[in-house]
């Protein structure tokens, strides 16, 4: 039997960068399995190497140590299987909303084109929008339509590099349901980078807890409550008061105490 | 709302006015006062009369074409090149180091300082202007051009990369809109020096065009013609100045504002 699509797996991964002449060892020996159809988030503080990670997934970064798989197959460059929202929406600002969303469906029709983009404008809930230029829509709506473009491409795995930590709370709190209602809808593997612990419990059936320099893979939880999950109920305090202790022990622990 | 902004932009305009009215009562005054001799300074009615005069014998027209022909030939023979350099500078380090030094060290040559050489070498016919002109549009494009094609986002490069952009499409999709902005500022640039070398190369030796108009002028003491130039040369030059910015708020109507909102269709 063949693997199922969007099946995620890296194996003795190591990276590192060269700065100012000597090497400096951002990811060190990572193994992780994600099963097709999971969402996974990975947490840790800046510098853990959690986006380097991810970029390798995605394909921007190829000159790593060991493998990183897709379905199988190792990653050595960008592809239309994997989507990919950052950050700041970088949507760009010349297309209008609609021609942002086809950006990466240039070598289809028009009418093709034009059915897609309905739909998956249709699907963040942005119908209606596509004449309007990126420089008119507030932050929110712009990540709706960096999803949008993601998802127009029907990828195995989308990841998402901290997609709501330019939002302000509220927003980023109705953009976590959405983003759950988009993963059921599409059932496919959705991998997470993120520095919000509530965020990555809220949304994920795995977290990985990523501790920095060299970014080692600290810890790996499941979470198998029902959805959608009520952020103030004890099994969800639970679970954050565990993710929390492996930050303050990775972070926070004098140097003279270990000794 | 939007009649009281409109109300603001009428203020700002007129405000604008006042600085040259008060010019016109000030040379209508030296004038009445005889300051300065009638052979130096006309009146500006009389500035009015030999621009409807110019016009009327179609001598002024003559003259324009003559000179727009020359700038719209030396524009896009300057502003192309420009163009070609500045996106291949900005596309390949490796052309940039090549030749980017001696662009910018040729820069700091004033290009008047050029007309001398390029006379001897070329003469004073219409292919001598053309290139005198040519220099003149290059420099801006060449420079902006450059800057906008080097220095489009990372952000947005990834995004190519991304999404598998390569070659013609990503030049025509992503580079050159983002470096358009840039593009049209050397355009103007462009035009606008254009404009004023023609002026220059007539004035060095020319049988047409608004230069030979004003330096014919010049030699037979009529003020008013010489006048009459200047006027004319500053008008078509804010002219195209003006048509440049409309058609800059067009291409650029990306380029909106946020308070603006989103305008929904549905």
């Amino acid at each position: 039997m063949s693997i199922q699509k969007g099946t995620l797996e890296i194996k003795n991964l190591s990276k590192s960068f060269i700065v100012d002449g000597t090497p400096l060892q951002v990811l060190s020996n990572i193994n992780l399995k994600f099963p097709s159809g999971s969402f996974i988030s990975i947490v840790g503080s800046s510098g853990c190497g959690k986006t380097t990670l991810l970029r390798i997934m995605l394909g921007l970064e190829t000159r790593y140590e060991g493998d990183a798989l897709l379905d199988g197959e190792r990653i050595e460059g960008p592809g239309a299987n994997r989507g990919i929202v950052f950050q700041d929406h970088r949507l760009l600002p010349w297309l209008t909303v609609g021609e942002n969303v086809a950006f990466g469906l240039d070598k289809l029709d028009r009418k093709a084109k034009k059915l897609i983009v309905d739909e998956h404008l249709k699907l963040v809930g942005l119908s209606g929008f596509e004449s309007a230029y990126p420089a008119q829509l507030s932050g929110g709506m712009a990540q709706r339509v960096a999803i949008a473009r993601a998802l127009a491409n029907k990828p195995e795995i989308l990841l998402l590099d901290e997609p709501l930590g330019a939002l302000d709370a509220l927003t980023r709190m109705h953009m976590q349901k959405e983003l759950e209602r988009l993963w059921l809808l599409e059932k496919i593997t959705m991998v997470m980078v993120t520095h919000d612990v509530d965020e990555a419990i809220y949304l994920s059936d795995i977290v990985v807890i990523m501790s920095s320099r060299p970014g080692i893979i600290k810890k790996i939880i499941k979470i198998p409550f029902a959805r959608p999950r009520d952020r103030a109920s004890s099994e969800f305090m639970q679970v954050k008061a565990e993710i929390l202790k492996e930050f303050h022990l990775g972070t926070e622990y004098p140097f003279a105490y270990a000794i | 709302m939007k009649n009281f902004f409109q109300r603001i932009e009428w203020k700002d305009k007129l405000l604008g006015v006042i600085v040259p009215l008060l010019v016109l009562i000030a040379w209508q005054s030296a004038v009445s006062l005889q300051l300065f001799s009638p052979l130096l300074l006309i009146p500006p009615l009389t500035l009015v009369d030999t621009l409807w005069y110019l016009a009327s014998s179609g001598e002024l027209t003559t003259n324009i074409l003559a000179s727009l022909n020359r700038v719209v030939f030396g524009f896009l023979i300057g502003a192309s090149a420009g163009f070609l350099l500045g996106l291949f500078m900005g596309l390949s380090s490796f052309f940039d180091q090549f030749a980017g030094p001696l662009i910018k060290a040729s820069k700091q040559v004033p290009q008047f300082a050029l007309m001398p050489l390029i006379i001897l070498w070329f003469g004073v016919d219409e292919f001598a202007k053309f290139v005198f002109i040519a220099i003149g549009a290059f420099y801006p494009m060449v420079f902006n051009t450059y800057q906008g094609v080097s220095s489009v986002s990372k952000r947005y490069r990834e995004l190519a990369q991304v999404f598998d952009y390569k070659g013609f499409r990503y030049l025509t999709k992503v580079i050159l809109p983002s470096a358009l902005p840039l593009i049209i500022t050397g355009v103007r640039h462009s035009l606008g020096l254009s404009w004023m070398f023609v002026v220059g190369a007539e004035i060095f030796g020319a049988d047409t065009g608004l230069g030979y108009m004003m330096a014919a002028a010049r030699n037979m003491f009529q003020i008013d013609v010489v006048m009459s130039g200047l006027v004319v040369i500053g008008s078509i030059g804010f002219g195209i100045n003006f048509i440049l910015q409309i058609i800059e708020k067009r291409l650029l109507v990306w380029r909106v504002s946020t308070d603006q909102g989103a305008k929904c269709k549905s």
